[in-house]
């Protein structure tokens, strides 16, 4: 039996789609089946054979092709899904579920309509579409939940139900009137078969045909009238107007004619999968590319120069100051920086006046000079006066400003008095421009030992404090490019943010290294305000402190201070950096000021300043920190003042030798003449640090390139500072070096570009100390700033490194 | 698939679903199938506001199109109730034609226009026709904090 096996069936399906699917629901359903085709098949068997005779041979055909359509209307309406909307998602209703209103009222030519809240299925159902209770799901259009046929009547299916009411309607009178026919005629023989059977049928139609007849009628009415029986009977319009009519015509023609809605459920899907990968373009965004750095450094590009500016103002200025050519400083050392720092202390003032120019020259390097002379004399007199000599040979403008500063400086020197009254200035301003140099450098990247080589360099530039303000201001702003000019073309050309922004030529670095007269050409600009852009730098760039790299690193890349150069790439001394970050930092707040001589301390270099500073760690600028640093330095001063003069002493003498070599090589073609090729081209240094960073290269031209050409007299510093400074520079050689090679432009761009690779986390910086210092070409003026852009990339990679997030391929999404 | 590549030039993270903007049906119209070409706030930062605008207007034009009543609908409606519907075993109708269409087009609008902004449009049959949906994804790596509240959709007024 039909409706057993859908019994069973619907036993077997258990409780799935609500009652619909219950034995129970199956019986309307199956005794209208059964009703209508045995009525039917009887009618045929029986009646129709007289009919084909005695009325029309068409009208079995007919009949049959009635009773055919009812049918496959009937299986349509009952198997056919109605337009049930699927349940949402959970994310789509995550709102609506608990703060739902339950109505939201939409337009609907210029109708309010109301849209309730399906609790069921999480979504405001759509207008008409109401839930049926019976099969637990929304329809779309619904119009009633037939029982006859066990299903829905929606959206997709009334066309059917309706279809098959009235072919229902037709057949049933048909069958009716037929076997009314059939049994007037028949009178007589009412008894037999034939007439029986007809009669039972004829009563069967005749019995349903009038709730049929009713149901078809009423649905007429409902499609003249554009209602679902849902609407109807809920009185919806009863006295309103109803938006979703078309007219009675078009109604009817809709109710035709519409093409058949898609399923919802239950749909084959081909899903073919999307990748989604970042980075994601965004609008607006992506059409602003970051302002690349270049390295050229002729470019001065914004973003980054931005901060850069204020401290290339500042570096400018000491840029100026530092220009001449600054005697190979004596190599600084820890402890002589930190004499000098306190020195400069007492020159703060001066490095104040100085400040603005970008690169730490002389005057900044003075404070080493002095601490140097003071302790233990790191710097042998007569190398200073050597590199006096040759500072004042080709600064002398330079020197002019910086002997204003040095003599108050050069009186802390006792040793240096004598001889080093003029020398000291010249040593001021090389140490200065190598400091500014470094400073920027490490500015830049949070090395703090770069200023002490400057300071030891004494690049002419102005007196001592510069490299303890240098370094500051090299850490305060490394974006300082301007005053990095000179220092940062020598030095860290890659870093063209600095470099560019500030100083529009790149050769404005060169000045105080031109000062240093390496062809004579010097000086086109005033050494001694070379250093100030060094405390600013520095200032800015205290938070470098990452950079465990001395503050020479900064320096380094930015300034362009052959000799800063190398004192900074090769020794990186650690505890120089701790400390010039702090004290960079509180020189940034002071700039001016003369560095805690931590800081200058720093780039001293020397091995044992390193280790002894090391404790100080690379802690990051913090101005608190850099008063302890400075008691620390005092410490170390005698030991560290020893071991950087000596140190200094050698590198002093080879680079000289050196200088001289190559500075006309060296002077290429473009900016920075002084820069940085030289520390390329020039041979390694002897000193290497033992542990640094990196090994300083003595090549790096900066120590070498100064002191043969006299532009800085960092030829002082070589030894302790470049090993100290070279590894402290580590981060910085990302950019240093280039800078070196690039020369102005490469300056320039370091500039502004030091500072990112100084942000670089720290991870990085012991790896590239060593290629970095060792190779001093290195190339990465194109590299830094992808080392700049791939450092904030990778800051913020390193960030958010791993997330929980789900990763999506829309493949598997959904 | 969190691959992430170290390397300068180019960062991969994996993206993560932060966010679903939900754009609902249009009714002004009566109750054909059109969606609101409304601009959702939260994709302001994320695509172009012509870029969202053109989609969902084609998107209703094809659904248009679908809905359309004319003769091909009603010579379908009538072949269909000739053969006893028994050519839907065989034939596919005009609003699947159109479905499969948009389906495509959406594809590729994935493809081209979304997935490199990070967005991802959800064909909207799969909603039942009542919201397109538009997942954000948020790059992984880059920002921690990505999904922001995912609010429901536009929920319209509420």
């Amino acid at each position: 039996m039909p409706a057993a096996a859908a019994a069973a069936a619907a036993a077997a399906a258990g409780g799935g789609g609500g009652a619909s699917l219950s034995p129970s629901a199956f019986i309307p359903v199956c005794t209208a089946a059964c009703l209508l085709v045995a009525s039917t098949s009887l009618f045929f068997v029986f009646t129709c054979p007289w009919l084909a005779v005695a009325v029309c041979p068409a009208v079995p055909p007919c009949c049959g092709i009635l009773f055919l359509f009812v049918l496959a209307n009937f299986t349509m309406a009952t198997f056919m899904d109605a337009g049930v909307l699927p349940m949402a998602n959970e994310d789509e209703d995550k709102d609506d579920e608990f703060r739902a209103p339950l109505y939201k009222n939409v337009d609907m030519r210029g109708v309010q309509v109301r849209m309730k809240w399906c609790a069921s299925c999480h979504f405001y159902r759509p207008p008409r579409c109401s839930h049926c209770s019976v099969c637990d799901h929304c329809v779309e259009d619904f119009d009633h939940h037939c029982p006859w046929v066990n299903n829905c009547i929606g959206r997709r299916n009334y066309r059917y139900f309706f279809q098959f009411l009235l072919s229902l309607t037709v057949h049933m009178i048909g069958v009716f009137t037929f076997g009314l026919i059939y049994v007037l005629h028949h009178m007589d023989e009412l008894w037999k078969l034939h007439c029986t059977v007809t009669l039972v049928v004829i009563s069967i139609s005749g019995l349903f045909l009038i709730p049929v007849l009713g149901l078809t009628g009423f649905h007429l009415y409902l499609v003249s009238r554009g209602r679902t029986t849902n609407e109807q009977v809920t009185g919806k319009f009863q006295g309103g107007v109803n938006p979703f009519t078309r007219g009675c015509c078009n109604n009817l023609e809709y109710l035709v004619c519409s093409p058949i809605s898609p399923k919802y459920t239950a749909r084959p899907r081909e899903k073919t999968a999307i990748h989604i990968q970042p980075p994601f373009l965004r609008p607006g965004i992506n059409r602003q590319l970051p302002a690349k750095v270049r390295d050229n450094g002729i470019q001065s590009q914004d973003v980054q120069n931005k901060e850069s500016s204020v401290g290339a103002v500042d570096l400018s200025g000491v840029k100026h100051q530092a220009s001449g050519p600054p005697p190979l400083p004596p190599k600084p050392d820890h402890g002589m920086l930190k004499s000098h720092l306190a020195a400069m202390d007492e020159m703060g003032h001066h490095i104040k006046t100085i400040i603005p120019v970008s690169i730490p020259t002389v005057p900044q390097l003075r404070p080493v000079l002095e601490a140097i002379s003071r302790g233990s004399s790191p710097i042998p007199p007569e190398q200073l006066l050597k590199m006096s000599e040759q500072q004042v040979n080709n600064k002398s403008p330079n020197l002019r400003s910086e002997s204003r500063e040095s003599p108050a400086r050069v009186s802390h020197l006792p040793p240096l008095q004598a001889s080093a009254a003029s020398s000291s200035l010249q040593l001021n301003s090389l140490t200065l421009s190598s400091r500014s140099l470094t400073l920027k450098h490490s500015s830049r990247h949070g090395s703090k030992s770069q200023l002490p080589a400057m300071h030891a360099d004494g690049l002419g530039s102005n007196p001592p404090l510069g490299i303890i303000s240098s370094s500051s201001l090299l850490a305060g702003h490394s974006s300082s490019s301007s005053s990095s000019l000179t220092y940062d073309n020598l030095v860290n050309p890659a870093d063209p943010q600095f470099l560019t922004q500030r100083v529009a030529p790149p050769v404005g670095y060169h000045p105080h290294y031109m000062a240093l007269g390496t062809d004579g050409t010097v000086v086109q600009r005033p050494a001694p305000h070379t250093y100030s852009p060094v405390f600013m730098g520095v200032s800015r760039q205290s938070p470098q402190p990452r950079d465990p790299s001395p503050s020479l690193q900064g320096l380094n890349s930015r300034d362009a201070s052959p000799s800063f150069h190398g004192f900074i790439q090769r020794e990186p001394s650690p505890a120089f950096q701790g400390l010039m970050p702090r004290d960079l930092a509180s020189q940034s707040v002071a700039s001016r000021d003369i560095p805690p001589p931590g800081l200058t301390m720093r780039d001293m270099t020397s091995q044992t300043l390193r280790d002894s500073l090391r404790d100080l760690g690379p802690q990051g600028l913090t101005p608190q920190k850099s008063a302890a640093a400075a008691a620390r330095y005092d410490s170390f001063s005698k030991t560290l003042m020893a071991s950087i003069h000596e140190r200094r002493e050698m590198e002093e003498r080879d680079r000289m030798l050196r200088l001289q070599a190559r500075s006309q090589a060296l002077y290429g073609p473009d900016m920075g003449i002084y820069d940085i090729p030289s520390r390329r081209s020039l041979p390694p240094d002897n000193i290497r640090p033992p542990g640094s960073r990196g090994p300083t290269p003595p090549a790096y031209g900066s120590r070498e390139f100064l002191m043969s050409t006299g532009i800085l007299g960092y030829g002082m510093r070589t030894s302790p500072l470049s090993s100290s400074s070279t590894s402290s520079l580590t981060r910085g050689p990302k950019t240093s070096s280039s800078p070196l090679q690039s020369s102005s432009s490469s300056s320039l761009q370091s500039k502004g570009r030091s500072s990112s690779p100084a942000y670089c986390p720290p991870d990085r910086q012991t790896q590239p100390l060593p290629s970095s210092t060792s190779t001093l070409p290195r190339l990465s003026s194109s590299s830094t700033p992808s080392y700049a852009s791939y450092a904030t990339a990778k800051r913020s990679s390193l960030t958010y490194s791993s997330e929980g997030k789900d990763s999506v391929t829309l493949g598997a999404l959904k | 698939m969190a691959t992430e590549f170290h390397n300068l030039q180019e960062l991969r993270h994996s993206a993560s679903l932060a966010n679903k903007v939900f754009v609902q049906r249009d009714y002004s119209e009566g109750t054909t199938c059109k969606f609101q070409t409304k601009f959702p706030s939260e994709l302001e930062s994320r695509i172009e506001r012509t870029l969202f605008e053109d989609t969902v207007k084609t998107l209703n034009n094809y659904y248009a199109e679908a809905e359309k009543i004319g003769g091909q609908s009603y010579l379908e409606g009538c072949l269909a109730c000739a053969t006893a519907y028994l050519i839907f075993l065989c034939m596919e109708t005009r609003y699947e034609k159109v479905l499969k269409k948009i389906a495509k087009y959406i594809q590729e609008q994935n493809e081209k226009v979304y997935a490199p902004r990070g967005l991802l449009i959800t064909d909207p049959i799969e909603r039942g026709m009542r919201v397109i949906e538009i997942s954000i994804y948020e790059d992984r790596g880059s920002s921690g904090s990505s999904s922001g509240s995912s609010s429901v959709s536009g929920s319209t007024a509420r």
